[in-house]
């Protein structure tokens, strides 16, 4: 191949910037540029590391965001957004942007809470990942991107309303702690932050990592990790066109280390195209986690104009023992309304409501529900095969239940549950009763599958897990994973800051190693 | 003579081909990529959606929902480009061989488009209340292709009162390193004497003017 360097140190290269196939080396490259990727690539280029960091989709400016939701869907989103689980049907979302998920997220930040490290590290054989050894690195996270609980200013209606429920009844609740500085409460944070308040890593990470001297380029698609006996060597693949997928130049980047930041869906996918790099286990790809995630839409005496507020600004932990996190939720109106039952004037009727709506979610810990992510011949999109197990269905009917009480104690007239073979309004506790008591298939909730984890678990055991607790592949010398395909199960919260947190401690020990 | 058996074997399917393919007006103006046979069967499934008045008085088809669905089918990668087509074929002709109510002999076993509304309504409302879980799902497919497209009008948003306000962008350090998708660096308008104060957190105000996308006039 014709080869030449891409760019300079601290450098940022584009799909415009691309007219010939070229080589890289560096001391580590970092595939990925999502929460896990970017805090990685920050924190090695700070530590005097040549780093560079490739991204397959392109940055996005203020001026690419597009506010309607399908048009920001099919150009954030892999697949446009379409992308689904086979066996439970379910929707699911990866991005492909420079910083990853963190764009076209809500920002939503807890820390796992200690009940959930105590069970990994006592489940999976780990020994360094209690409170006290991730502490830390959840601080210097948290203070980099203040990290810092939602603001009463911008909570708006639909968010406070949800505070009058859970207090009523003696729930806890709190406001979300989230990685924005400066929100004014546009509710715009799925299709990209026009106020840059919300600090994604596209404007905090991946620059601080650039001025350290990092090398990013996007636009390029990582297809197979090289490598020989125990030492991956080089990652390859080509550059690909934003949003059309096309692909023109090859590259290859050579580097000492390598760490693997793609998400939970393409991580397992690269190493299963690399001849089964780091399966010794047989576990990539293996245990596929969701927060299956429902919802349930109230309607108030009262306008609640729902497009202002934090787009998430509350949230209840109350019920995370019992396996479900509560929270309040905005999204582009038609994304919204898709959930909203009827057609015809029936649904003209539900939609007019919108503007006096709140729609509060559940997400779940589904550990009963597992699947797997397979590699397809021609394309990186993955085959997803995923089925909700009952039992877990148990958990997401306790959720709706739970959900039910606070929108009547908080005041609601209506809710729109949602739920197949129950009426689509309920107007009272009393109506909403079959919510509670009767059983549930689980054809008959409707669930999103955000937050994705465990594709390549962490495991003290190395015939049980692919990496190890620093996040080091027990095959590999220098191939690291860092990013949610590592947790060995659900987080029980949003898995973000986890995600961060554990990519901070990688990136120390690979500078320690380095 | 010896053609009549042909032609009464061929009839039926000669029946079959005209129920499917025949007699589809033609489109209003050009597609990107849709038919005008699946135009003709967004324009009656939008208005069965989303029939004239009510809450909103604009109709699917006033509000542009089969163009969008035109513009969002081209968008899509290739794989879902087909999902989404034979998501269509299938609702606008399953009512051939599954008659709507009505029956064979009351009109009833007719593509989706050429159903009475009585009749499409109650054809989406089988698919709708099924016991089926996939059949469901086509319903469920089906309405929120439509539904996007009805919220991606603005005059349906500006008639909510949901429609997005104009923001004032700061300029921050990541917008000296991006140029906008497609271009080239030397693009970027702003240098370091560019960059604003960050965003005060002062919250929006729901009566100021609204993004310029959105304000007035009848959409993009």
């Amino acid at each position: 191949m014709s080869v030449a360097s891409a760019g300079q140190t601290g450098d940022v290269r584009v799909f415009a910037q691309y007219d010939r196939d070229f080589s890289e080396e560096a001391d580590v490259a970092v595939v990925g540029s999502g929460p896990g990727g970017a805090v990685v690539a920050k924190e090695l280029a700070e530590a005097g590391r040549r780093v560079v960091l490739l991204e397959e989709g392109p940055p996005f400016t203020p001026d690419d965001f597009e506010w309607e939701g399908t048009r920001s869907m099919t150009r954030t989103l892999r697949e446009g957004g379409l992308r689904a689980t086979r066996g439970y049907v379910m929707p699911t979302m990866q991005a492909i942007c420079l910083g990853g998920g963190s764009l076209v997220n809500s920002a939503i930040c807890p820390r796992s809470p200690d009940f959930t490290l105590e069970r990994w590290c006592t489940q999976f054989q780990l020994e360094r990942t209690t409170r006290a050894d991730l502490d830390p690195h959840y601080e210097s996270v948290e203070k980099f991107l203040g990290i810092a609980p939602t603001p009463d200013n911008v909570q708006g209606k639909r968010n406070l309303l949800f505070k009058r429920g859970c207090d009523a009844l003696g729930y806890s609740s709190e406001p979300i702690p989230r990685n924005v500085r400066g929100c004014r409460g546009s509710g715009e944070c799925f299709t990209g932050c026009r106020s840059r308040a919300k600090q994604s890593m596209d404007i905090s990470y991946v620059p601080a990592a650039i001025r350290a001297g990092a090398r990013v380029l996007t636009s390029v698609q990582v297809q197979e990790i090289r490598s020989e006996g125990r030492r991956a060597t080089a990652i390859v693949g080509r550059v690909t066109a934003p949003f059309t997928g096309k692909l023109s130049h090859r590259f290859e980047v050579r580097a000492k280390v390598i760490v693997l930041a793609a998400g939970c869906m393409a991580t397992p996918v690269l190493l299963q195209r690399s001849g089964g790099l780091a399966n010794a286990s047989h576990q990539v790809g293996e245990n596929l986690q969701f927060h299956p995630g429902v919802a349930i839409q109230g309607i108030f005496p009262e306008r609640t104009d729902p497009q202002f507020g934090a787009t998430q600004g509350y949230q209840s932990l109350q019920f995370l023992r019992e396996g479900f996190k509560l929270e309040t939720l905005w999204a582009p109106p038609g994304v919204l309304a898709v959930r909203t039952p009827g057609f015809g004037l029936e649904l003209k009727r539900h939609l007019g409501d919108l503007p006096y709506s709140a729609t509060w979610d559940a997400i779940a810990s589904c550990n009963h529900s597992t699947g797997t992510v397979r590699a397809v011949r021609g394309t990186l999109d993955p085959a997803l095969a995923w089925r909700l197990d009952p039992r877990d269905v148990t958990i997401l009917q306790r959720a709706l239940w739970v959900l039910a009480e606070i929108f009547f104690a908080a005041g609601a007239r209506t809710i729109l549950p949602g739920v197949h073979g129950m009426s689509e309004e309920m107007h009272s506790l009393v109506e909403a009763e079959p919510l509670r008591s009767k059983p549930l298939r689980p054809t008959d909730v409707v669930c999103g599958g955000n937050h994705v984890f465990s594709t390549a678990r962490m495991h003290g055991d190395p015939r049980q897990g692919v990496v190890d607790e620093d996040g080091k592949c027990h095959d590999l010398d220098n191939l690291w994973i860092a990013d949610t395909s590592v947790f060995p199960q659900s987080p029980s919260v949003n898995p973000m800051l986890t995600c961060m947190a554990l990519a901070h401690r990688t990136a120390g020990v690979i500078a320690s190693r380095v | 003579m010896t053609s009549l058996p042909w032609l009464l074997a061929f009839a039926p399917l000669a029946y079959a081909l005209v129920r499917i393919f025949g007699g589809y007006a033609a489109p209003r103006r050009p597609a990107a990529v849709l038919s005008r046979r699946e135009l003709g069967f967004l324009d009656a499934a939008a208005d069965t959606l989303f029939p004239p008045g009510g809450a909103i008085p604009l109709s699917g088809r006033e509000a542009g929902v089969p163009a969008y669905v035109d513009r969002y089918v081209e968008a899509v990668p290739r794989r879902m480009r087909l999902l989404m087509r034979l998501l269509f074929f299938l609702v606008e002709h399953a009512t051939v061989f599954f008659p709507a109510p009505g029956g064979i002999f009351g009109g009833g076993m007719r593509r989706f488009s050429a159903l009475d509304q009585a009749g499409r309504e109650a054809a989406l409302a089988g698919w709708q209340k099924s016991g089926l879980f996939p059949r469901r799902l086509v319903f469920t497919s089906l309405r929120a292709i439509l539904t996007m497209g009805f919220f991606a009008s603005p005059p349906v948003l500006r008639a909510l009162r949901l429609a997005p306000l104009a923001i004032e962008t700061p300029v921050c350090e990541a917008d000296l390193l991006y140029p906008r998708i497609g271009a080239r660096p030397e693009s970027i308008r702003f240098t370091a004497a560019s960059l604003t104060p960050p965003s005060d957190g002062t919250p929006l105000d729901l009566d100021g003017p609204l993004h310029a996308g959105y304000a007035g006039g009848g959409g993009r």
